[in-house]
């Protein structure tokens, strides 16, 4: 079976008319995740699994060359020089940025952290659905460009890997 | 409570309107764009501008979530929708709500009730304003002949959910509804998702005129004057001017009192514009519609009463009431507005996109450049093409018309093609000066001699 993007928006707008505190739909490998809280996170990280996650990006997540950062965004850990060679994983839309599936709990990824394209390396909030961005290239995540709960744009750098 | 910091919901000229309004009442201001118009005067203009989405509208202008949360996520207490895209979404003000920002715009309920079209009359006949003489839904053909011989030949069969001429056909007789009504239906189900049709008498000689208010959302509420947007192509405004100098000045009066009437009654809440059709052969007018947003061609109103629409819009907002009576609002002279839209008019209106090579716009005494166009800018093709509103005011029709043709003449613009020779042909049309067309009068006369 299919979801469309219309489904989900239906399916949140049942949870925001009732009065549940979260709700969690497991189908075909897919896992949709809603809370009342914006702090909330998945309980458990789904499995790694090569089924499509809804709401992850729909775009490779991997720029052939880096966009241009938005005159407004400040990139706040990110400096200096990023090899050639480096692959720039950027934010499929504006969103708020977090590390780890929810509060507390491990950050998706470290640097250092080996990654394959399809693993989990971080949140995007948008009025409280969560999607998952993956990194899009096999590597070593080298650089972490954006400090949790940041507000990031379409196109912004989040994280640099050096590609295997 | 007084607006802090305003998220600007949209591109283009209106985005350029708004925060100009905004800087000059030292309001802070951030503007959500797509990736296509980071470079642009606008986002310039902001105080901060945030890269929504990439180009395509869906996923950026059109977005409501991503919109809302990008104006919390950068600390905005308001946010302005300006026209088109989501402006007219009841969700989008809902959303507003619900995130505790201030929408710049009527209530959700009051959007969506004007939004359809037949709700929206069940509005006006209750605040006893007069609409076309029409029916129901209607569910059948064979109601439909019914209604169409009790109306009277020619009718006009129109989509509940419908909007800017879509879903709309005319029926002179009783074959030509037959041959059309099933399509209509279907073509409103395709494009709306609602195949609900209705049916109204047909004006033969028919003008556009529609009244600029503003409401405090308590019943209060004052008029701006009227506008006249006779001159479309296929439902689209081209020419817009204030006032409607063809209507006799007591039907302009009861014009205002209806207009007045039906959003009071509906308490009605920030800016909106009421359409009527003006009958030439009645010398009467009927209820169109209720646009619950900023519109396109509120300039010429502003360019009669002298009054800041823009800055209006955000005091209401702020809940300071209109601060402004009916007897303060004087209106004087003459407006018209031209858009300038870069299709081309001598090719079918076919779409221009591309880059200003030169541009040197027009000024002078009573000209007024809306836009957001300049020297080198790209004129994406994701988008609308309007590039930009000319707009001029003269002491009477005849002056505002001469200085229009003079400033479209000392308009440089080169790269895309643009409608600016249109509106120059039309603006020295004898038919034109002398303020005898209908909304029918561009493509069935104004066009066929255009070019040759």
């Amino acid at each position: 079976m299919t979801i469309k993007p219309q489904d989900i928006a239906t399916l949140v707008e049942l949870f925001e008319a009732s009065n549940w505190d979260e709700l969690h739909v497991q189908l075909d490998g897919m896992h949709i995740f809603l809370s009342t809280d914006p702090n909330a996170r998945l309980a458990s990280t789904p499995a790694p699994t090569a089924a499509p996650q809804v709401f992850a990006t729909t775009q490779p997540a991997v720029a052939a060359t880096p966009p241009a950062a938005a005159k407004a965004s400040a990139p706040a850990v990110s400096s200096g020089d990023v090899p050639a060679n480096w692959a720039a994983v950027t934010a499929p839309n504006l969103g708020t940025f977090y590390r780890a599936p929810k509060p507390g709990a491990a950050p998706f990824v470290e640097i250092g952290q080996m990654v394959d394209a399809d693993t989990e390396i971080c949140l995007l909030e948008v009025m409280k659905l969560f999607t998952a961005v993956r990194a899009g290239v096999k590597g070593t995540v080298r650089r972490i460009c954006v400090n949790d709960a940041d507000m990031v744009e379409f196109g912004q750098t989040l994280f640099y890997v050096e590609p295997a | 409570m007084a607006i802090k910091r305003l998220f600007v919901a949209n591109r283009g000229e209106i985005a350029v309107r708004i925060l100009r309004t905004a800087k000059k009442l030292g309001i802070e201001t951030v503007l959500g764009v797509s990736a296509a118009d980071r470079e642009t005067l606008g986002a310039e203009m902001a105080d901060r501008a945030v890269v929504l989405g990439p180009a395509q509208s869906s996923r950026s202008y059109l977005d409501v979530n991503l919109v809302v949360h990008a104006a919390k996520a950068t600390g905005c207490d308001a946010l302005h929708p300006g026209y088109g895209f989501l402006s007219e979404k009841p969700i989008l003000a809902k959303t507003c709500e619900d995130a505790g920002i201030i929408f710049v715009g009527p209530r959700p309920d009051t959007i969506e009730a004007m939004g359809d079209k037949l709700s929206a009359r069940a509005i006006a006949s209750d605040a006893g304003v007069q609409t076309v003489p029409g029916t129901d839904h209607i569910a059948t053909i064979e109601d439909a002949k019914a209604a169409a011989t009790k109306l009277g030949f020619p009718v006009v069969m129109k989509a509940s959910a419908g909007g800017g001429g879509r879903g709309m056909f005319k029926a002179a007789t009783a074959e030509e509804l037959e041959a059309s009504f099933e399509r209509a239906s279907r073509e409103a189900e395709a494009a709306f998702g609602d195949g609900r049709l209705y049916m109204e008498r047909f004006v033969e000689r028919a003008r556009h005129v529609e009244v600029q208010i503003v409401g405090d959302g308590e019943g209060n509420v004052v008029h701006f004057g009227e506008r006249d947007c006779t001159v479309q192509r296929r439902y689209q405004k081209l020419i817009e001017e204030a006032p409607a100098s063809a209507v006799p000045d007591h039907v302009r009066k009861r014009l205002h009192e209806a207009a007045v009437k039906l959003t009071s009654y509906a308490k009605y809440r920030n800016a909106g514009t009421v359409e009527f059709l003006y009958d030439v052969d009645r010398v009467d007018f009927y209820f169109i519609e209720v646009n619950s947003r900023i519109q396109v061609e509120h300039p010429v109103s502003e360019e009669i009463t002298g009054e800041d629409l823009i800055a209006l819009q955000l005091r209401v907002a702020a809940g300071e009431g209109l601060g402004i009576r009916q007897d303060q609002i004087r209106m004087a002279g003459h407006a018209i507005e031209v858009r300038v839209n870069a299709e081309d008019p001598f090719n079918g209106f076919s779409p221009a996109p591309g880059r200003v090579t030169a541009w040197s716009p027009p000024s002078g005494e009573g000209v007024r450049l809306d836009t957001h166009a300049r020297q080198g800018y790209l004129v994406p093709p994701f988008y609308d093409s309007m590039i930009g509103k000319l707009i001029v005011r003269g002491k009477d029709r005849d002056e505002a018309i001469a200085r229009l043709l003079k400033a479209i003449a000392g308009f440089t613009l080169e790269g895309p093609r643009t409608t600016l020779p249109l509106a120059a042909y039309i603006a020295a049309h004898p038919d034109f000066r002398d303020n005898r067309i209908t909304t029918r009068w561009l493509e069935d006369k104004g066009l066929p001699g255009f070019g040759h």
